[in-house]
């Protein structure tokens, strides 16, 4: 069994929107039985953040596309997205890149 | 409340046009697209009186309906020009056998001559035989090429002076759409034209008598016309990214019904920077074919298919055009490379 | 029928996996914190030098933008032109490396009346703004859109053109600037900021009824592109500006191609993607933005605090299909992630173009568009896309044209003959007929709105085709229109007696 996990959430970029405008979340993900990764949290995020419209922010099992994702400051991409693994006070960050300009 | 025709206020109309927005009854529809076919030949100057006119048919819903429209208008407006059937084979079977079996029924009902000509015929390989060597990933870059001169073989042993091809108003805008997404500026410029004149020995000029008809109304006018057409899609899956660009047309054309011919507009009036590079047009040193290159698209397809390199055509190998030009071997770490196929 | 009828090249490079490589490709020592595109991994630093060098680049390479000449930055205050502002004032400062040397000013348009927000949300998005341009030390301005309503006539008729400057004079006011001003060149000067006038709920009302007459929301974002653009032109013309920076990103751009192909506006590709714009004659629009993606630029504003304003958008939280703008921009987000050369390869299609020139430069301006001010694009030409729907129109709702005898065709149609008929209800669409049965007023409407057409070009056609009425334009426009038509009806009437084909002759020798 995996302990409870203290995570910090950002959304900026407009993607706040969806969480009624608040943009910084402090989190805990319950404990589970194996390790919490980015593919579980965002479907943790679905059903206990997002107030509406999900699928503004995910699309499949992932972001939707034109929302970047930073997991303590660098791009996912660097990290292993979705099976990255969370560990306790990790900073999450989603930047939608939509409507910009 | 059922809608009137709006052209002869009397009938119950069956369709809203897409173009416009129209609701029309059978016979005025008819009539509409007849005549706004033959207001495209009419004012692009595609024939002449006299000329020799092939149509290119697949037995599919495209050229079927091009087929009986040309009929029916070199009738009603006596063009005075000599058509007929050509169709290409290309060795798929349970696809490209049935459809054939359409376009010969075609040609009784309508009485115009036809001529098939086959890949196997021409190049010594089948559709069928190409993707067992190839697989399915690169298989319809071998079908498009060697259909493109197929047909133009075709028309060459016919002694047609034209072909007439069934590409419509959704073909052309995605061909738009497809010409921006790979940054294709030559295509891009060139895909919105209604012809194309000769290029060179043993190429048939070529044109788009339906590129302002919408897909939709073909299809309707075919079925109620009750036109025999084969409606079957290629076995061999068409490529995937072309299939991005029709779902977005489509995605387009359920906002703004007249996005289709928009985007056709958006093509007609591009224009390209000066100094910006075009390839230049030559002939193949192998069969004499327009090519862009020493040797032309099908001859290098032909090779790699003939040595067992089957990558050779796919991709840019520019370099190894001279080696093959004076039959010189491929080094092995070349013949590795165009070996491998994905799966 | 298949499609695959012409040889191309091997299809694009789809997305690789997610990779794991931790090291910046630039100085190899520092761990990367950015992936701008595949193998392409920065580190903190290297990635703020290579955002920062990039932005001179782009006004270097293009050099229009002359020393000492006063600049006008939109910002709506999303992350792009936000970022654009924090580059300026990168470039402007002491220590900048190459300093950029123009003086700038802000402008930002409030555009919540016309996307209906409350005048307390408004209030709150512009206090928010102003604390960001306050900032900078910048001059800067906060206009409600509403401000449209009250623009002279003078906005949409093209300036004459300044002539285009030889390449020599770039380097001549250089020169100039170096000389006067290397020591006494002072930073631009804090002015008294106006604060957002009051707007007259009137006014907003009026906006909202305009917006409200688009139909369609393709329609009510074209509109709301048109207005915002008279509005920053005017604003550069009446202080002093001569060019107006725009802060369009590669993403933007890419989809915005897309786009304008979508809506019919093939001809205007160039000016509405290109590096700069000068339709508007005196005033030129730059995007200096345009080299880098949203992804780089939301990365930079994350990591160097670069403030941004949410502020939203007619198309905020619709759904994919609402209109061909939105559906182009979800298209593009979500190829780029199956294909990341997309973005790039569209963008670079943008810089192979041109915009087609019928003379525009010499032109009359009644040969522009009442709207978005480009060259027409109507002529109606044999055998063009437009000329065969207004073939289709005219098949579509009559028989009196004797074009029912079969071998004897109409001729080539004009525009005008769709409103000739006299069957302006049919001619304008399906929806306006269900209006004649309720207010019997459709008539007269779609007559004016068929009259405005042969002022506008191709895709603002589109446009006006999609509005229930007219009559809510904003009064600058239609009285333009008005002046337009009477001219044109001179024109004709005095024709048989001119030598050369209108008066563009006269215009030319001017």
């Amino acid at each position: 069994m995996a302990a409870p996990i203290a995570v910090h959430l950002e959304f900026g970029g407009g993607a706040e929107l969806l969480f009624n405008g608040v943009k910084e979340h402090h989190v805990t993900l319950p404990s589970q039985s194996e390790p919490w990764d980015m593919k579980q949290l965002l479907v943790w995020i679905q059903r206990n953040l997002l107030k509406e419209r999900p699928e503004l922010f995910v699309q499949g099992d992932s972001v939707r596309p034109g929302i970047l994702v930073l997991i303590n400051d660098a791009d996912w991409e660097l990290m292993g997205e979705l099976e990255y693994q969370l560990q306790d006070q990790d900073n999450v960050v989603f930047i939608s890149t939509l409507h910009g300009g | 409340m059922p809608a009137q025709c709006s052209s002869c206020t009397e009938k119950r109309a069956v369709l809203k046009r897409p173009k416009t927005g129209h609701s029309l009854c059978k016979e005025c529809f008819f009539w509409a697209f007849e005549e706004e076919v033959h207001q495209t030949i009419v004012a692009a100057e595609l024939f002449k009186s006299g000329e020799t006119v092939g149509i290119a048919a697949s037995g599919g819903k495209d050229s079927t309906v091009l087929a009986h429209v040309m009929k029916l208008l070199n009738e009603r407006y006596s063009y005075g020009l000599e058509l007929m059937l050509i169709s290409v084979d290309e060795g798929i079977t349970g696809y490209r056998d049935d459809s054939l079996e359409t376009v010969k029924r075609n040609q009784q009902q309508y009485e115009l001559p036809l001529k098939i000509v086959s890949y196997e015929e021409l190049y010594g390989w089948t559709m069928d035989a190409i993707v067992k060597q190839v697989g399915l990933k690169n298989n319809c870059t071998f079908c498009g090429v060697f259909r493109r001169q197929a047909l133009d073989r075709g028309a060459v042993m016919l002694k047609v002076d034209k072909i007439c091809t069934g590409h419509n108003a959704d073909d052309v805008a995605e061909t738009v759409l497809m010409n921006v997404l790979r940054g294709d500026i030559a295509r891009l410029r060139r895909c919105t034209a209604i012809s194309t004149s000769s290029e060179g020995e043993g190429v048939v000029p070529r044109c788009k008598p339906l590129k302002y008809a919408y897909e939709k109304e073909i299809v309707l006018y075919a079925y109620f016309k009750k036109l025999d057409y084969f409606s079957t899609e290629c076995i061999y899956s068409p490529n995937a990214y072309r299939g991005y660009a029709r779902t977005f047309l489509k995605d387009l054309e359920s906002i703004r019904p007249s996005t289709i011919m928009d985007i056709i507009h958006s093509g007609e009036n591009l224009s390209v920077r000066e100094g910006v590079k075009m390839p230049v047009q030559g002939t193949c040193s192998r069969c004499g074919y327009i090519s862009s290159q020493a040797l032309c698209k099908s001859c290098v397809l032909l090779e790699g298919l003939n040595r067992g390199l089957p990558k050779l055509g796919i991709g840019k190998h520019h370099r190894l055009h001279d080696k093959i030009l004076s039959q010189q071997p491929l080094t092995e770490k070349e013949e590795r490379k165009l070996k491998s196929v994905d799966f | 029928m298949c499609q695959v009828d012409e040889e191309y090249q091997e299809e694009l490079e789809r997305a690789d996996g997610p990779s794991v490589s931790k090291k910046c490709v630039k100085c190899k020592e520092a761990s990367a914190a950015v992936v701008i595109r595949a193998g392409d991994t920065y580190c903190r630093s290297c990635f703020k030098e290579y955002f920062i060098h990039k932005f001179r680049a782009m006004l270097g390479k293009n050099r229009v933008i002359f020393p000492g000449e006063k600049v006008l930055l939109a910002v709506s205050g999303g992350p792009s032109s936000c970022s654009m502002l924090s580059q300026v004032q990168e470039g402007l400062s002491q220590k900048a490396h190459k300093k950029l040397r123009f003086s700038p000013g802000i402008v930002h348009i409030d555009e919540g009346g016309a996307v209906g927000q409350s005048a307390e949300e408004r209030q709150r998005k512009v206090s928010e703004l102003q604390a960001v341009f306050k900032a900078t030390g910048f001059p800067f301005l906060i206009l409600p859109l509403e401000q449209v309503l009250d623009l002279p006539s003078s906005v949409v008729e093209t300036a004459l053109s300044p002539l285009e400057p030889p390449p020599s004079a770039y380097k001549a006011a250089v020169d100039r600037f170096n000389q006067t001003s290397s020591s006494d060149y002072l930073p631009p000067q804090e002015r008294e900021e106006k604060s957002l006038p009051d707007v007259q709920k009137s006014h907003t009302q009026l906006l909202q009824q305009l917006m409200g007459s688009a139909k369609t929301l393709t329609a009510r974002e074209d509109l709301l592109n048109t207005l915002r653009q008279h509005l920053l032109v005017h604003t550069a013309r009446t202080e002093g500006y001569s060019k107006l920076m725009l802060g369009d990103n590669c993403t933007r751009l890419a989809i915005k191609l897309l786009t304008s192909i979508s809506l019919g506006r093939g001809a205007q590709l160039a000016q509405d993607t290109g590096f700069s714009d000068s339709r508007y004659g005196n005033i030129i629009s730059v995007r200096p933005m345009r080299d880098y993606s949203a992804k780089e630029i939301a990365f930079y504003n994350h990591m160097f605090n670069v403030p941004a304003v949410v502020v939203a958008s007619l198309d905020t939280k619709t759904s994919e299909k609402a209109s061909i703008q939105r559906l182009t921009e979800s298209f593009v987000t979500k190829l780029q992630t199956d294909f990341p050369s997309t973005v790039s390869t569209i963008y670079r299609t943008s810089e192979k173009l041109q915009t087609a020139c019928r003379s525009s430069s010499s032109a009359d301006h009644s040969d522009r568009c009442l709207l978005c001010v480009c060259t027409l694009d109507t002529a109606v030409e044999k055998a063009s896309a437009f000329q065969a729907t207004l073939i289709s129109e005219q098949l579509s709702q009559t028989k009196s044209l004797g074009c029912r005898n079969p071998g004897q065709s109409p001729g080539p149609v004009k525009p005008e003959s769709a409103a000739s008929t006299g069957q302006c209800c049919s001619s304008a669409g399906g929806e306006d007929c269900g209006r004649a049965t309720s207010g019997g007023g459709c008539c007269s409407l779609t007559t004016e709105t068929t009259d405005l057409k042969s002022l506008l070009c191709y895709s603002c056609q589109l446009t006006i085709r999609d509005m229930s009425s007219v009559d809510h334009l904003p009064l600058y426009i239609l009285s333009e229109a008005q002046r337009r038509q009477r001219r044109a009806q001179m024109r004709d009437e005095i024709s048989e007696f001119l030598l050369d084909d209108g008066d563009e002759g006269i215009y030319r020798e001017v």
